[in-house]
């Protein structure tokens, strides 16, 4: 009797069929490239087991990119997520003019992280920007992709572009709040910042937690911004994972590195992923 | 019955060998295949860089169509980046893209190992007086791998001291010799709205391409005959505090990305006495406006200067290589390379920069005359395997000197290890 495959998984199949195509392998075809030294411009490959992931231990390069992109992460979220959070709380409480508002703020998320990229390096370009001429008049000089505030250039970018869709998150957030919470803690007199504290905030952490989790993926992707702007430099000061991974691969022909930097990425980014989840979910459990 | 999941298996199968690209096995000398105007037939799809000297061959194209009616040519041009990328994704896959490419000197090595370009010396030697010794040494230098010519000299971009010559006057200044003078020379020029020097030390590539100028000046080399790399020296340690003096002393405030559109704004709105850049800026910073006809180029202090260049080559997966070959044979022949530099071109034969016409017709007997001086002594930063990658990390270690991130001695050592490490990978 031939054994039949469930009805459901048929239905899966196409499905299954082109994501396996799609993202098993490449997935895939990636992590053989890692294990091997493969170069676009020699023509002899050979399988090289765990040398490439070995080799990165000691690659200087390597760690200094990961920290680089380490801390732009927790400073581009963390400052996403406290002036989203205030702006969210601001248009909640908004009576008129709601909508233009909203639209307006949300532009900066439409637009192509690599315009806004290309934008900016004009806009704060010491001889052509708009922004050292107005800071010039108040005889101010602010070399923004100088070595000490490259990598805060980039950050302030990436939260002119991302703040709101945080705000968008959180804000969806606060209107699903129920009410009842709120009207007990204004009936009992509690400020407004003891409200804040002690019930907007833990009700909120579910969807804190997925903003925040959300916007850190796509921050350890940053890409487009340092490769309008300062090509990673001065010196390594704003050499990001991502970047680095495009040089190696494309500009220095070294598939097989470059891959297995990717895998590594994806390791720390799951483990980030997996420890965040678990501690903003664990502290709602335990409220 | 049918199984889904197996057809879709198959399908997915044969849809992924199919995306995996073929490779050619290159030809020993290239062969020669037609070049007779009449029978040559075929579509040449050419990728070029954005860059002035593209602009003058799309000029010069009506001529060749009457010359090969049976060729077409199309030129796509596009940044630096992206040509690049493209060019290497047009290599790799399993139906060109290009059929005819420019190759950047440092790419030269690792293009020819990767056996992504076709051999042209037989397709040299069949070409009716094309005299190929005519085109400058060193630039036919870079082109050749294991005894072998892989690329057609373009248009050079050899580095040059680019000055105001009117300035110069004023200061009774004459062109800098050593890097004392420029030293001097910068910082005799800078006043209140004028930099006394526009400086490119941005990391990677442009720092370096500005650097090596200094480091040829204190005596220093980069690479020996061997390919041995010779960056850790004392005269490599006096260059770079040179050059960190005088940025300190003469560059514009917060320059430090600065790479050549910054470099060149700077000069053509008199924000900037001078800089070393390509020699074939000067026409076009002398064209029009208010400091028309005010600039003039000098060889480098020391006389040697960084040398770059463009070759025009054929991809072994080249779709029409007789239709490419019939176009870059036409153009660089004696006779039209005279009308490219002419037009505007950056110069690469000697003939063209010895002939008084084009001094008539074009920038000037003394402009042709230092071009000529520079072609002479001139070298590129890298030769060999890895060049770019090369380039990148001592340009890496410069920048960080530059920025106070590292000490100079530091900053040498650092960058000659990893040059020597990247050109062994």
């Amino acid at each position: 009797m031939s054994r039949r495959i469930p009805i459901g998984y048929r239905f899966l199949a196409p499905l299954l069929a082109l994501l396996a195509l799609l993202v098993a392998y490449p997935l895939g075809y990636s992590l053989w490239l890692s294990l091997t030294n493969r170069t676009i411009t020699r023509q002899e490959i050979a399988f090289v087991g765990l040398d490439q992931y070995s080799g990165l231990l000691s690659n200087a390069g390597y760690g200094v990119a990961m920290r680089n992109t380490l801390i732009f992460v927790v400073c581009a979220v963390g400052i996403e997520l406290a002036l989203g959070l205030l702006i969210a709380l601001a248009l909640q409480r908004q009576r008129w003019a709601r909508d233009v508002t909203r639209a307006f703020l949300l532009t900066p998320m439409f637009v192509t992280p690599i315009a806004v990229g290309l934008m900016f390096r004009f806009l704060l370009n010491q001889q052509l920007g708009a922004i050292p001429q107005v800071l010039d008049t108040a005889g101010v000089t602010i070399d923004f992709f100088g070595p000490t505030l490259a990598l805060a250039t980039i950050v302030a970018i990436d939260v002119w572009q991302w703040t709101p869709f945080m705000v968008l998150l959180l804000l969806a957030g606060l209107e699903s709040l129920p009410r009842q919470p709120f009207e007990a803690a204004k009936v009992d007199g509690a400020s407004m910042w003891m409200t804040f504290r002690r019930i907007t905030l833990p009700l909120l952490r579910p969807v804190i937690a997925i903003a925040v989790v959300l916007r850190a993926l796509d921050a350890f992707k940053i890409f487009e911004y340092v490769f309008a702007t300062t090509r990673g430099g001065p010196g390594t000061a704003t050499e990001t994972i991502q970047y680095q991974i495009y040089r190696t691969a494309f500009q220095f022909f070294r598939l097989g590195e470059a891959a297995a930097m990717g895998f590594v990425l994806v390791g720390v980014v799951l483990t980030l992923v997996v420890v965040l989840h678990r501690l903003l979910m664990r502290q709602e459990a335990a409220t | 019955m049918k199984r889904p999941i197996t057809v879709m298996a198959v399908l997915a199968a044969v849809a992924a060998l199919g995306a995996c690209g073929g490779s050619d096995e290159p030809s020993g000398g290239g062969g020669t295949g037609t070049t007779d105007p009449a029978q040559v037939k075929g579509a040449v799809r050419v990728i070029m860089e954005e860059v002035p000297d593209t602009d003058v061959v799309k000029e010069l194209l009506p001529g060749f169509r009457k010359a090969y009616p049976g060729v077409e040519v199309k030129i796509e041009a596009l940044p630096y980046d992206q040509m690049r990328d493209r060019i290497v994704s047009s290599f790799l896959a399993a139906k060109p893209t290009y059929d005819m490419i420019i190759v950047d000197n440092p790419w030269m090595v690792d293009f020819v190992e990767g056996g992504f370009l076709d051999p042209l010396d037989d397709r040299i030697k069949a070409a009716k007086d094309y005299a190929f010794e005519d085109f400058s040494e060193p630039l036919r230098k870079i082109a050749q791998v294991d005894g072998k010519t892989y690329g057609v000299p373009f248009y050079n971009y050899g580095l040059a001291l680019v000055y105001r010559k009117d300035l110069y006057e004023k200061a009774g200044l004459s062109a800098p010799q050593t890097l004392d003078d420029l030293k001097a020379a910068a910082a005799k020029l800078t006043s209140d709205g004028r930099s006394g020097i526009a400086m490119q030390p941005q990391k990677g590539y442009k720092i370096f391409e500005e650097w090596g100028n200094y480091l040829f000046a204190a005596g220093g080399s980069i690479q020996d005959d061997e390919g041995k790399v010779t960056l850790d020296s004392p005269e490599a340690r006096t260059a770079l505090k040179e050059y960190i003096a005088i940025y300190k002393a003469s560059a514009p405030k917060n320059s430090l990305n600065w790479a050549f559109d910054e470099a060149i704004r700077a000069a053509s709105s008199d924000k900037a006495a001078q800089l070393l850049s390509y020699n074939w800026t000067l026409p076009t910073l002398n064209k029009e406006g208010e400091l028309k006809d005010s600039f003039a180029v000098a060889e480098v202090p020391g006389g040697k200067a960084v040398l770059g260049a463009w070759y025009w080559s054929i991809p072994a997966n080249s779709a029409t290589k007789d239709a490419a070959w019939s176009f870059i044979e036409w153009l660089t022949s004696q006779a039209q390379e005279k009308q490219r530099v002419i037009a505007g071109g950056a110069p690469v034969r000697d003939s063209v920069l010895d002939d008084p016409e084009v001094w008539e017709q074009g920038y000037g007997e003394e402009y042709y005359k230092t071009v000529k001086e520079i072609l002479a002594d001139a070298a590129p930063l890298a030769h060999g395997r890895n060049a770019e990658e090369m380039i990148n990390v001592v340009g890496e270690e410069l920048n960080a000197a530059v920025a106070g991130q590292k000490s100079v001695d530091d900053a040498i050592s650092a960058a000659a290890t990893r040059a020597e490490e990247t050109l062994a990978k």
